[in-house]
C-alpha cells in the first residue's frame, strides 16, 4: 500500500513529443488516493498524450511517473496494468469484432483467478444493465454511449488501483453524459481513485475534489472546486488562455 | 468424362488442402501484423531443406523428417519475425515488406550454398498403390493432406474461440492498442502467432514435398504465391476464408491441368492472382475494405 503521505499518480516533468513536436513540456501533477481528479484544458493541450503516455502507450521522453510509489515511465503497457492501471481511453476502443462479454474477458486477461473473475463480469452486468442485454452481440453494433459503458466496464475487469478516463462523455447525448457521470461517482462511492479529463468542465468540476488545467503541454492552474473562479477556469479549459 | 471430373476434383481438393494450410499461416500473420510476409514461403523451403539435408546425411524415418520440416520452418520465421517484423511494428508497412523480401533470397542464398545441386529427391510418403473407389483412385497422401487440412482447420477453430491465447489474438487482430490497453503483451503475441503460422506451413510444406517427391529452391516462392492466393480468394484476414479459398484454388488447378495440360497449371494461379487484384481485391466473397476490416 502507498504511505498516506504520498499520492497514488505522481507525475513530475514529464515531456512526451511525436517527432520533433513536443505534446508534455514537462508536466507535474499528482493523484490522491481515493480521489476523483479533473484534468481540464482545451483541444490539443496534451490531454490524451498524458493519459497515454501514462498507460505506456506512447513512450516519454523525459521525466517520471510513479505508481504506489514505483517508476511505471517507459514501461510496457501490460506491465503497467498489471502494477494496476487501467485507460478507458478516448473513442473508446472496444474491440469491435467480438462479442460484449469476449471484451469483458479480454479485460481481465491478466488475471487468474476464474471464479472471481466470473463474479465480476456478474457484477458488470448488475452495474450495467445494458451490456447483459447485449452479451452475445458484438461491441461494433452497440451505440455509442454503450460502447463508453462497456470501456469502463472493460476497465474495470483488471480490477485496477487507478482509472484513467479520457473524455468519457465525448459524443455522447446529454442524458448519456449525465449516466456516465452517475456511474463515475457511483465507482467513487466504492472507493476507486479516479483520474479523468474531460471538455466537460461542469459536469467535471461536480464529481472532482481536484482538478488540473492543461495548456499548451504544461499545466498552468490547479485547484478544488468551488473555491476558485469557476467560470474563468470553464473559460480557459474550453478557449485556452491564449485566446482570451 | 464424368469420372474424370470426380477424380479431379478429388485432386483438387487433396492438394487443395495443403494449399489451405499455406492460406491459413498467411492469414493468420496477416491478421495480427496487417503486414504481408514474403518470406513466408522461403522460411518454408528452407525448413523442407533442412529435412531433405538429414535425409541424405542420416537415416531418419518419415515422421522425424516431418518433425524437421517443421522445426526448420519455425525457426526461420522466427528470425524473419525478429529482423523484419518486430523492428517494424510501428513503421512502415513498405519496409517490413522489402525486408522480407530480402530475407527470401538471404533463404535462397544459405539452401543453395550447402546443397548446391538444386534439386533433390525427398521420400514419399507412402509406395503403395492407391487406393481404388471403383474406377476412382485416392493416393495416401491424398487423404493425409485432407485429414490435416480438416484437423488443423478444427484445431485452430477451438483454440482462437475457446482459450486465453485465442482471446489475445482475436483481440491482437481487432484492436492492437485496445489489446495493449486491456493488458495483453501484444509482442510476445505476435512472436506466438508467427510460430504457430510458420508451423503450419511447415506441415504443409512437408505434405507438398513428399508428394512432390522432389524439392527445389522455387518451393519458396511457390509457396509464398500459392498461400497469397489463396488467401486473397478466401477474402483477406478470414481463416475459414483461407480454407475455403484454397479449395477453390486446388479444384480449379486440377480441371484446367486436365483441360489444358500440365504447364497451365502455375500459369492459371498467376494469372489468377492478376485477376482477382484487379476486379475483387477484398476476396471472392467480400466486395468491400469496409467489410475486410471488420
Ligand atoms: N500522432 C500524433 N502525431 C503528431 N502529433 C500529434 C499526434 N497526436 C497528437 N499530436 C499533437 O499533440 C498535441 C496534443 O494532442 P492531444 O491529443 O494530447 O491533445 P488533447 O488535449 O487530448 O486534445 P483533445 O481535447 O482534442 O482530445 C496536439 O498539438 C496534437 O496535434
Ligand atoms: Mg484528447
Amino acid at each position: 500500500m502507498t504511505r498516506k503521505d504520498h499520492p497514488l499518480l505522481e507525475v513530475s516533468e514529464l515531456v512526451t513529443a511525436y517527432g520533433k513536436i513536443e505534446a508534455l513540456k514537462g508536466v507535474n501533477l499528482s493523484v490522491e488516493q481515493g480521489s476523483i481528479t479533473c484534468l481540464l484544458g482545451p483541444n490539443g493541450a496534451g490531454k490524451t498524450t498524458l493519459m497515454m503516455t501514462t498507460a505506456g502507450i506512447l513512450k516519454p521522453r523525459g521525466g517520471s511517473i510513479r505508481f504506489a510509489g514505483t517508476e511505471i515511465a517507459g514501461r510496457a503497457p501490460h506491465a503497467i496494468v498489471a502494477q494496476g492501471v487501467a485507460l478507458v481511453p478516448e473513442n473508446r476502443l472496444v474491440f469491435p469484432a467480438m462479442t460484449v462479454i469476449d471484451n469483458l474477458q479480454a479485460g481481465a486477461y491478466q488475471r487468474r483467478d476464474r471464479v472471481e473473475t466470473g463474479a465480476d463480469l456478474e457484477r458488470m452486468f448488475a452495474r450495467f444493465p445494458r451490456l447483459k442485454e447485449r452479451s452475445a452481440q458484438l461491441a461494433g453494433t452497440l451505440s455509442g454511449g454503450e460502447q463508453q459503458m462497456l470501456a469502463v466496464a472493460r476497465a474495470l475487469m483488471s480490477r485496477p488501483k487507478l482509472l484513467l478516463m479520457d473524455e468519457p462523455s465525448l459524443g455522447l447525448a446529454p442524458l448519456v453524459v449525465e449516466e456516465i457521470f452517475r456511474i463515475i461517482a457511483d465507482l467513487h462511492m466504492d472507493g476507486a481513485t479516479i483520474f479523468l479529463v474531460e471538455q466537460n468542465a461542469h459536469m467535471a468540476l461536480k464529481v472532482a475534489q481536484h482538478f488540473y488545467l492543461m495548456e499548451q503541454g504544461k499545466v498552468t492552474f490547479s485547484g478544488t472546486p468551488g473555491a476558485m473562479a469557476e467560470d474563468e477556469v470553464i473559460r480557459r479549459a474550453y478557449l485556452g488562455s491564449a485566446k482570451a | 468424362m464424368f469420372f474424370d471430373l470426380i477424380q479431379n476434383t478429388l485432386d483438387g481438393l487433396a492438394m487443395g488442402s495443403s494449399y489451405a494450410l499455406l492460406a491459413v499461416g498467411f492469414t493468420l500473420i496477416f491478421g495480427v501484423l496487417r503486414r504481408v510476409n514474403l518470406s513466408y514461403g522461403p522460411a518454408i523451403m528452407f525448413g523442407g531443406y533442412c529435412a531433405t539435408w538429414v535425409h541424405l546425411n542420416f537415416q531418419a524415418g518419415l515422421l522425424a523428417l516431418a518433425i524437421i520440416t517443421i522445426a526448420g520452418a519455425v525457426l526461420a520465421g522466427a528470425y524473419v519475425e525478429r529482423l523484419c517484423f518486430a523492428p517494424h511494428r510501428q513503421g512502415s508497412a513498405i519496409a517490413a515488406m522489402v525486408a522480407s523480401f530480402a530475407l527470401w533470397m538471404q533463404f535462397e542464398e544459405a539452401v543453395t550454398l550447402v546443397m548446391p545441386s538444386h534439386v533433390y529427391d525427398f521420400p514419399a510418403m507412402y509406395d503403395g498403390p492407391p487406393f481404388e473407389f471403383g474406377s476412382l483412385t485416392l493416393r495416401m497422401e491424398a487423404l493425409v493432406m485432407l485429414a490435416c487440412a480438416v484437423a488443423i482447420s478444427y484445431g485452430l477453430h477451438r483454440v482462437l474461440s475457446g482459450s486465453r491465447f485465442g482471446l489475445a489474438v482475436r483481440a491482437v487482430i481487432d484492436s492492437p492498442v485496445a489489446a495493449q490497453l486491456a493488458g495483453i503483451d501484444v509482442p510476445r503475441v505476435l512472436l506466438q502467432v508467427f510460430l504457430l503460422a510458420s508451423s503450419i506451413g511447415g506441415l504443409a510444406g512437408y505434405l507438398i514435398v513428399s508428394t512432390h517427391t522432389q524439392i527445389t529452391p522455387m518451393l519458396g516462392m511457390w509457396s509464398t504465391l500459392k498461400g497469397l492466393l489463396a488467401m486473397m480468394i478466401g477474402g483477406l484476414g478470414s481463416l475459414p476464408g483461407a480454407v475455403a479459398g484454397g479449395l477453390v484454388l486446388g479444384v480449379l488447378e486440377a480441371h484446367s491441368q486436365w483441360f489444358l495440360g500440365p504447364q497451365s497449371r502455375d500459369l492459371l494461379a498467376f494469372l489468377l492472382l492478376f485477376g482477382l487484384l484487379a476486379v475483387r481485391p477484398y476476396g471472392l466473397w467480400r466486395a468491400s475494405s469496409a467489410e475486410a476490416e471488420a
